[in-house]
């Protein structure tokens, strides 16, 4: 894909990506109790906010889709679906790969884990339904009605799973209302992340938004060329 | 708001009655289920309260989604549902009176299901059993709520009805966690007092999906 705005992405991706990662293993002191491991948690908790970012989208331009009824919003919704997927993904694996010398498992049923595993299980369906569909408007509308009682979910499933049980520990805002980094080259090297990975995803977006944009034209083209064949052949 | 509600309801009810097919589905389903739970885990044991509670679960989750997905496929293979959308029936109202025909299969269902845990696991008919009923209404209204809204699915795309529970089920977690917990503490003999933070939940669980469904049935029965 070519054309300013990709080319723009793509050099503010590389560029934030390339800070991040400097700033991940060179500039940011090790963490005192947890030692290196922690230094994944500099990718991990971008990925996730990429993944709720993401999931957001998905509910927003469906909402979108169903209202104004363009197949760019679903086109927008289905890319963003995919990327929320891949994302979290990312989110699980990082953090099982923390969660082993830390907590000494792979994996546990903490309230957050269970939380984020749900939300992939939704995805998961919602991709596998847009796999197995043909593309069309009813699937397009069936997809964005799944999209946002989706979304709709997610703050129950936050709640219920929750009083389930928890030991996932509180980073960004602990009950004190402090927060659990000390040194401010943490919270800058996580800030950078942040936006690196934003911009990952929104360069990401934009290429599968396109392509999915080149797929439907062709979808419309082919359809142009065989009534014209039918036509043809009638004469 | 709901004109045309009764009758809809009245039509699917008479077609059971006739056919009996949901029925005997559902009620057969969820006693297999029940079946295979027992054997798994053991009817006895220390466990007993939560074992029970969780097999009522199952088994509802499974009769749940299969009866939605029976009633909305008879709809389409006979192009009932055409001639539901050509009248001047509200598609929220067809989703009203789905949802009302699934409850009472479901809870159809419920009442056989319990009736056999009480046998197979050796429970005190009585208080317990009682408080039961409002934890299994509200998480049925809820897993209903969803099936009928998502059941359209089906018949759409190939293999519909597999990918229906794996819809199903993610969304209702919530409700499954709140269920299990509050029919397992009820079970082991504690006052519904004790749960009333998962009923709660229940019931917010209810008036989101019930309020969602109603808002965006339109959307997914409608046709190309």
């Amino acid at each position: 894909m070519k054309g300013p705005v990709s080319i723009a992405l793509a050099a503010a991706s590389c560029l934030s990506m390339l800070a991040a990662l400097f700033m991940v293993f060179v500039y940011v002191p090790t963490e005192a109790e947890q030692g290196i491991v922690q230094r994944i948690f500099y990718f991990h908790l971008p990925c996730a906010w990429v993944a709720f970012l993401a999931f957001g989208i998905v509910a927003v331009a469906g909402a979108l889709y169903l209202w104004l009824g363009h197949r760019i919003w679903d086109d927008l919704s289905y890319a963003s679906a995919e990327l929320g997927m891949l994302f979290c993904t990312l989110v699980l694996i990082t953090g099982s790969i923390w969660a082993k010398p830390i907590w000494g498992t792979w994996w546990t049923w903490d309230s957050r884990l269970t939380t984020t595993f749900i939300l992939w299980l939704l995805y998961g369906g919602y991709l596998l339904l847009r796999a197995l569909a043909d593309d069309t408007d009813e699937i397009a509308r069936f997809a964005a009605v799944l999209g946002i009682v989706g979304v709709l979910d997610v703050p129950i499933v936050i709640i219920s799973v929750r009083l389930w049980r928890t030991i996932h520990p509180a980073v960004l805002l602990t009950r004190q209302g402090e927060h659990g980094l000390e040194d401010p080259r943490m919270v800058a090297t996580l800030l950078v992340a942040l936006g690196a990975f934003t911009m990952v995803f929104v360069w990401l977006l934009w290429l599968r938004l396109a392509t999915l944009r080149l797929r439907t034209r062709v979808a419309a083209l082919r359809k142009d060329v065989a009534l014209l064949d039918l036509a043809g052949a009638h004469r | 708001m709901l004109e045309g509600f009764g009758p809809l309801v009245r039509k699917d009810l008479r077609l059971e009655l006739r056919s009996g097919e949901s029925t005997v589905a559902l009620v057969s389903l969820s006693l297999l289920i029940l079946v295979v739970m027992v054997l798994a885990f053991g009817p006895g044991g220390a466990r007993r309260a939560e074992v029970a509670a969780g097999a009522l679960w199952v088994a509802l989750i499974f009769a749940g989604t299969l009866g939605a997905n029976q009633a909305l496929l008879a709809e389409r293979e006979s192009g009932c549902i055409r001639g539901l959308l050509l009248s001047p029936l509200e598609p929220a109202t067809i989703y009203a009176a789905k949802l009302a025909v699934a409850m009472i299969f479901m809870t159809e269902a419920g009442v056989a299901v319990l009736a056999v845990l009480v046998l197979f696991f050796n429970l005190e008919f009585g208080a317990a059993l009682a408080r039961l009923v409002p934890v299994f209404l509200l998480g049925a209204l809820g897993l209903a709520a969803l099936c009928t809204l998502l059941a359209t699915v089906c018949g759409r795309v190939r293999a519909g009805a597999m990918l229906l529970p794996v819809l199903v089920v993610p969304l209702f977690t919530p409700a499954l966690i709140a269920g299990c917990k509050a029919s397992a503490a009820l079970l082991a003999g504690q006052p519904i007092g004790a749960v009333t933070t998962w009923l709660k939940l229940l019931a917010a669980f209810d008036v989101l999906f019930v309020t969602a469904g109603y808002l965006l049935f339109e959307h997914v029965i409608l046709e190309d």
